[in-house]
């Protein structure tokens, strides 16, 4: 089996002293830089676990799933109404949105997940317009009103909270449950027998059949965790943003986002969605920070998507990895070529 | 004829007026069949419902009327992953590797159904006996190796399930015309060691050699079935049917 993390692997001296090198710079981060660094850094984190979340399924399983978004409004909803409609701590809510997450990804999983290709693209694309729809019109979610979430308090199940609730603090937090994701995935789909199982079933469902895999079983798991961690950084983002609205967080840019990410990054790997997780979401900050907008980096990823369907269908990690052949780089450029007339 | 010296005592794999289709489409008119020692050779034309009547054996394709049994285990109506536990192995058609995963991890796979440890070694060090050529290509993703040696991990992993019957969907389709007879000849490997093989093909002539009883379907029904020497006699259907 391959090394996890090849990229750093392979960087002159000790790759220890790199991974130790990032360890510290991911915890002093926010010290170091101050607030505003810190919600750059834990917005890069919230997104390289949501692609992380949408990899699971789209990447190692291949179930290319257009309504992943929803469970991050839900999981954000879970906790937006345990806190400010009944006044429940942050916990409960969190615990809400693993539940409710997994009760709905399960019945969404059981019609749905008998479909392949474009038509359970379509199918989850549709439940998680329907969801925003419903949260639009239901009282409980504050309908076209949003909800906001009371403001934390300093201290949390009665020990004072350290940084408060700041930046620094969700900072933490979601590097936290980024490098969990990480580690969830490490284990299960590289290490653990259950990735053989999925990588089998997207690899040739029948043949996975046919070795005694249950792949129906299989692909609910997958689909089932996957739309949960979704949930869980949805939580975590309703408490930190404190104000959520069905057009922002059940937004259907959120699936696209996860799915450019994974995709730019490298499907069905380990690392695919950090490094195409860190370029999106950094490209669209700094275009917002520097440029004033978000607009240019639309067709930015435009074009990137492109890029990397048509000769790097491995992503940045397949680049790493020198996975990319030449020869087929230039056989595309040139069928691209002749097709429009340029060569 | 490769005949099994078979050691072992396979089971009869046996359907009896099999009806099955998809959705409202009646695909299999009341076939019924009986595997034979050595390799039992299913023909006929496309569409005829080779690969259906296949999938209705190892429970892809659900039985609407008929019975499946194997031995004296009744198999009518249970789930692939069932099947596979009776000693029922498949190679789909293209041999249905998993390209990802190296071809450890392939053979692996094959063995999710055992439980014993002591087992899969064994199997494994019997899979490389079997194909020496695997040996040095454990490590590599099973995608990269060329298509004999992909038919190779297919077998194998096939093998790793413990099974005595292997079904087995046009094996030469997709192979380079050269390959073909490569290809038959890891199979006879396999019954050499008292497999039993239910083989599908379009490359008749080349699966006849293999061949110790046929059947030929064609519109979902059975036209003919017998050991292959009676078929030279048919020149009829062999005209209609195989086009030879």
């Amino acid at each position: 089996m391959s090394g996890p993390v090849p990229s750093l692997d392979r960087l002159p001296g000790d790759p220890r002293y790199w991974y130790a090198g990032l360890a510290v710079l991911l915890v002093a981060w926010p010290l170091l830089f101050g607030a505003f660094w810190a919600r750059i850094g834990l917005g890069a984190l919230m997104w390289i676990g949501l692609a992380q979340s949408w990899n699971m399924i789209g990447g190692y399983a291949g179930y290319l799933d257009f309504g992943h978004g929803a469970y991050f409004g839900i999981g954000a909803f879970a906790a937006g109404i345990a806190m400010a409609q009944f006044g429940y701590p942050f916990l409960v809510g969190f615990g809400l949105a693993i539940v409710v997450s997994s009760i709905v990804s399960y019945l969404v999983a059981v019609p749905t997940l008998r479909l392949t290709g474009a038509y359970f693209a379509i199918a989850t694309w549709a439940f998680a317009e329907s969801i925003k729809q419903t949260a639009l019109v239901t009282g409980i979610t504050g309908g076209t009103f949003g909800l906001s979430l009371p403001r934390s308090p300093d201290t949390f199940v009665g020990v004072p909270v350290p940084f408060a609730i700041s930046e620094t603090f969700f900072y933490y937090a979601m590097l936290v449950l980024c490098l969990a994701t990480m580690a969830l995935t490490y284990y299960l789909f590289e290490r653990h027998e259950f990735g053989y199982r999925v990588k089998a079933l997207r690899d040739d469902q029948d043949a996975a059949e046919s070795l005694g895999i249950d792949t129906t079983r299989v692909k609910r798991q997958v689909y089932v965790l996957s739309c949960v961690v979704a949930a869980v950084f949805g939580s975590v983002h309703a408490w930190y943003i404190v104000y959520i609205h069905p057009n922002d967080v059940l937004a259907p840019i959120i699936t696209d986002r996860m799915v450019i990410m994974a995709l730019l990054g490298g499907l069905g790997t380990l690392t695919g969605p950090v490094a195409g997780g860190l370029l999106v979401f950094l490209l669209e900050r700094l275009s917002s920070v520097f440029l004033g907008s978000t607009t240019f980096y639309l067709p930015l990823i435009g074009v990137l998507i492109m890029v990397t369907v048509l000769f790097a269908p491995s992503g940045i990690i397949g680049i790493l990895r020198g996975e990319v052949d030449r020869d087929d780089v230039r056989k595309n450029v040139k069928e691209l070529g002749e097709k429009f007339d340029l060569l | 004829m490769s005949g099994g010296n078979g050691s072992k005592d396979v089971p009869t794999l046996s359907a009896t007026g099999i009806e099955a289709g998809y959705d409202r489409h009646q695909v299999l008119h009341g076939i019924t069949f009986e595997s034979r020692d050595g390799v039992t050779c299913i023909f006929g034309p496309n569409g005829s419902g080779k690969s259906t009547f296949l999938k209705t054996l190892n429970g892809i394709v659900p039985v609407w009327d008929g019975t499946v049994t194997y031995g004296d285990v009744d198999l009518t109506g249970a789930k692939p992953e069932e099947i596979v536990t009776h000693g029922i192995a498949t190679l789909p058609q293209g041999g249905g590797i998993f390209g990802s995963l190296s071809v450890e991890e392939n053979l692996e796979v094959g063995a999710f159904t055992v439980d014993d440890a002591a087992a899969i070694g064994d199997r494994k060090a019997e899979v490389l006996e079997v194909f020496p050529a695997l040996e040095d290509k454990l490590g590599q993703k099973a995608r990269d190796l060329s298509g004999g040696q992909q038919m190779m991990v297919s077998l194998g992993r096939a093998m790793m399930t413990g099974a005595d019957t292997f079904l087995l969907d046009e094996p030469s389709a997709g192979l380079a015309p050269r390959l073909v007879d490569d290809a038959f000849g890891l199979i006879e490997r396999l019954v050499d060691r008292g497999a039993q093989v239910v083989l599908i093909e379009q490359n008749v002539r080349a699966a006849l050699r293999l061949a110790d009883y046929v059947y030929i379907l064609a519109e979902g029904e059975v036209q003919f079935n017998g050991p292959p020497e009676d078929l030279s006699e048919e020149d009829e259907l062999m005209e209609l049917y195989l086009g030879l």
